[in-house]
């Protein structure tokens, strides 16, 4: 009898707690299912296109302050700009360093520190600042940036950027120790430099490693062991507008105001960098524990509805695609050397195209926080074409069905399927990267089922994430049609993901006109030295992309922050913020 | 003794071998490797990661690999980390000091939990307490830790707002001060206290067993014939008796000490080696991921050992020559 009882009251305890918990979960589905279709899509805009963040809330700029900014992924801790490799390190990176050259808000290239002037896009000069200072006091002259760029050619160098300075003349024969210095730089005066690229090229500037490095304070130090060095683990030193004061490994960073900031000292005395977990964000924010944090796509409701934080976006450079196999690759031959005639019908990828409600699939898996592409290129960059010269394949069943009917893809044995023009069986494979993520699954899913509702059976194949890319490398079996997503940089030239000669066309899709056209964008006796022309022919690629469909263009994602409403003067474009000098605390 | 114990550590040797063996095979099976997940086209290009493929061996056969990894390994070269980059031994000594920091504190608290908990249920053995903290210690085993974690950094961090949710130290306090040690018990608290309330279940169960066990016992009787207060009895001649079993836990406790927490660690993104092995495994860091593992094994045959050595100490009987 006893016994019972305390059993009961252990079940009656646990019910109140659950019913508690419930109670709390259901109170933030109700605010968020709400205003779902027309808050997400109108605060978009809005904050989108002003992309700061209560600037009108608030009076003047308060100085002082400390800044709490997450990142929710663990770094690396290579807290080196010449040596990172992951985008986290970099978060933290920013805010010690300051580029030679920056970006627009159409992703073009201008001057930051240093200014440049060329006549043929072989040969530039560069003029820097004057006056900058390092964090120690140092004077930052064009010797710094001939130390950076002599230190990522060196054969000892361990990072991943020799491609940026590859395109200097003599970097090569510097790299294989035939010559001491780099034929390429010529220092005129501290604050000019010439520099000589291999051939004339229209992204030289873009390309070219637009970081100085400080040669007291790596002074000693061998190139082989930059990587290693408490330097590089522990402090940081720079131009930008603030200095790296403190690190505990992996957990938290500490800078603090650069006073002699050549733009202007900054406005907050602080920024504390903190490493959160991705389940602790929302929490975090609705505290006030951490200032800013990108937020992922499918919590970017539950920020929107936070009263104290507001929630940022701007347009991204990452797009989703659903590509298909054309063939395989050869890497020895740099060709493709098989071909897989399977979905060689133009119709049939329309028809495939024409099945994706693509509203309606960002809708249900990204919140709403992206929009349709179609082409690859995201829509925020500068070579973007028009979006009215490109054909919008509209979510249009009974179209795709006619179109499928008219290719000859007839359902003859009644299964409820399609058979192919031959009267085989016809099934879509379908590959997705699967990861702990349970939306990939669902989204992959969802597009497999749009194909049905038109007739194709489609089969779907979720694929370790680690091992997804390799197989699509190495063009494996079974993998015809799949998903993926690319970034695009700051250089527009996808000739590395599209032309037939490259590992990561991984389509496998080959089209002479696509070559020619890419060819000649970076082409500098057919563009020039003139934007416009080279946007012409990129927008000429795109609409052959469009009409020709080696992919179908899914998606461009929105880049989401969420930003307490004390913060102030913060902006943000498809470059990224501005400057954090800028920012400040409000009270 | 001693020779039992020099056999044990000699028999420990193979037993190592076979586990880096299958442990590196494992890990060199599972599906690509370090370099799989980096394709950005902004940041790299195939020649690089082919580079780097070929300067780390990657493209060598795999018991090639094994010899250049155990060669270097016996002679204490325990490899560069690929996604740290830095030496595996400096990583490890990076994190270490977190990971003791916590699994003592942790430690301490299951002690004082299951001691306050294992008396009072030996005490009144079939009361409504007793079955309460039965049921509750049961409860906080089938909790998974994933679980527990993101609860109480809902309600202690934001719902209460009592401790910190992350990190082992606040960055603003000078190192060694008081104010130093003081932050970094107030950070690791709560992740101590979610590892610690856990491992309760096996040291109170234990506990209040030997205590019923022992209060039916003659001694137990003669004391209470004699008129010894009853609280001494319990807190006096029947805890003494009833911890000794609990001893062998001690090799145990040493294990959970070192290895760390892996999901505990990660949701509190506390920097220890928990969190480091979980990285290394979805980074394929092999380096990394193969000292690791093999620390850990020898610190679980090292805490058998012991758990087995001072069994024989406080049992006379179970002693093997």
């Amino acid at each position: 009898m006893k016994n019972k009882r305390s059993f009961y009251w252990l079940m009656s305890l646990m019910l109140m707690l659950t019913l508690f918990l419930a109670a709390c979960n259901s109170d933030a589905n109700g605010d968020s299912g709400d205003g779902e279709d027309t808050d997400t899509e109108d605060t978009t805009e809005d904050t989108g296109s002003e992309g700061d963040s209560g600037e009108e809330a608030s009076g003047e700029p308060q100085e002082g302050g400390t800044l709490n900014y997450a990142i929710d992924g663990e770094p690396e801790g290579i807290l080196n700009v010449h040596y990172y490799g992951t985008a986290t390190d970099f978060e933290i990176i920013q805010f010690a360093v300051d580029p030679l050259f920056e970006y627009d808000e159409n992703l073009a290239i201008q001057p930051n520190v240093a200014d440049w002037s060329t006549e043929d896009n072989k040969v530039y000069t560069f003029t820097f600042e004057e006056g900058i200072k390092w964090h120690n006091g140092d004077e930052l002259t064009v010797e710094d940036w001939k130390f950076a760029l002599e230190t990522l050619a060196s054969p000892d160098y361990e990072g991943p950027r020799y491609a940026n300075v590859e395109t200097i003349e003599g970097a090569k024969a510097y790299r294989d120790g035939e010559a001491d210095s780099i034929s390429g730089i010529e220092v005129i005066s501290d604050y000019e430099i010439k520099i000589t690229f291999d051939k004339a090229r229209v992204n030289n500037l873009l390309n070219v490693w637009s970081y100085p490095m400080n040669r007291s304070y790596w002074e000693g130090v061998e190139v082989a062991d930059i990587l290693d060095s408490e330097k590089t683990r522990q402090s940081m030193m720079g131009t930008g507008p603030f200095k790296l004061t403190k690190v505990v490994p992996g957990e938290s960073y500490q800078f603090e105001a650069n006073e002699d900031y050549w733009k202007g000292a900054p406005k907050l005395d602080k920024v504390i960098v903190k490493v959160i977990d991705n389940k602790a964000v929302i929490g975090a924010l609705e505290n006030g524990d951490v200032d800013m944090v990108p937020v992922h796509p499918t919590l970017g409701e539950q920020v929107e509805n936070m009263e104290n934080v507001d929630l940022v976006t701007y347009p991204g450079l990452a797009y989703y695609y659903v590509g298909f196999k054309f063939g395989k690759f050869d890497n020895e031959k740099k060709e493709v050397v098989e071909q897989n005639d399977k979905y060689a019908n133009l119709e049939l990828r329309k028809a495939m195209y024409h099945a994706i409600n693509r509203d309606e699939w960002i809708d249900a898996f990204f919140s709403g926080y992206g929009s349709k592409v179609n082409a690859p290129v995201p829509t925020a960059h500068w070579i973007a074409a028009d979006q009215d010269e490109l054909n919008d394949y509209a979510y249009d069943p009974e179209k795709a069905k006619s179109l499928l009917d008219e290719a000859g893809y007839k359902d003859v044995n009644d299964d409820g399927f399609r058979e192919d023009p031959n009267g085989e069986e016809f099934v879509i494979n379908f590959a997705h990267y699967s990861s702990t993520n349970p939306t990939f699954e669902s989204r992959a899913k969802a597009l497999t089922q749009y194909w049905e509702e038109v007739g194709l059976k489609a089969e779907l194949e979720m694929i370790e994430s680690s091992l997804y890319y390799d197989k699509l490398e190495k063009d494996a079996e079974g993998i015809e049609v799949y998903f993926g997503g690319w970034g695009t940089g700051s250089d527009p030239d996808p000739s590395a993901l599209w032309k037939s000669d490259q590992l990561w066309n991984y389509t496998r899709w080959v089209n002479e006109e696509s070559d020619q056209l890419l060819e000649d964008a970076i082409d500098i006796d057919v563009v020039g030295t003139d934007q416009e022309k080279r946007k012409e022919v990129y927008g000429e690629w795109q609409k052959l992309l469009n009409e020709q469909l080696p992919m179908l263009y899914i998606a461009e994602l929105q880049e989401i922050y969420g930003v307490n409403k004390r913060v102030g003067g913060v902006e943000f474009d498809v470059s990224g913020s501005n400057s954090p000098h800028e920012w400040y605390i409000q009270n | 003794m001693l020779k039992y114990t020099l056999r044990r550590l000699l028999g420990m040797i193979p037993m190592l071998l076979l586990i880096s063996i299958v442990v590196f095979f494992l890990a060199l099976a599972m599906p690509g490797d370090p370099f799989s997940g980096e394709i950005d086209p902004n940041n790299t290009d195939p020649e690089y990661i082919e580079e780097m493929r070929e300067k780390l061996g990657y493209n060598d056969p795999i018991h090639v690999q094994y010899y250049d990894w155990i060669t270097g390994f016996v002679q204490g070269d325990f490899g560069k980390s690929v996604k740290y980059k830095i030496p595996v031994s400096d990583l490890v000594a990076q994190r270490l000091p977190n990971t003791l920091f916590l699994g003592i504190m942790s430690l301490v608290i299951t002690y004082c939990f299951a001691f306050a908990m294992g008396m009072t249920a030996g005490r009144k053995p079939y009361t409504k307490l007793d079955h309460f903290i039965g049921g509750f210690n049961y409860m906080m085993l089938a909790i998974p830790s994933y679980i527990a974690g993101v609860f109480a950094i809902y309600f202690f961090s934001f719902q209460l707002g009592w401790f910190p949710f992350n990190g082992s130290v606040n960055i603003a306090v000078d190192e060694g001060t008081l104010d130093w040690w003081l932050s970094k018990v107030y950070h690791t608290f709560l992740p101590a206290l979610v590892l610690g309330a856990m491992g309760t279940a096996s040291y109170t169960q234990f506990l209040r067993n030997d205590i019923i066990d022992n209060s039916n016992k003659d001694f137990v009787r003669t004391a209470r014939a004699k008129g010894t207060p009853e609280s001494r009895i319990y807190n006096h001649h029947i805890l003494r008796n009833s911890v000794i079993p609990l001893i062998t836990f001690l090799g145990f406790d040493l294990v959970s000490l070192v290895n760390g927490a892996l999901i505990t660690e990660t949701i509190f993104t506390y920097p220890g080696l928990g969190q480091l092995f979980l990285t290394s495994v979805q980074a394929s860091d092999y380096p990394t991921l193969m000292t690791l593992t093999l620390m850990f094994s020898f610190i679980v045959l090292v805490g058998n050992l012991i758990a087995d050595i001072l069994y024989g100490i406080v049992d006379p009987r179970i002693r093997i020559d």
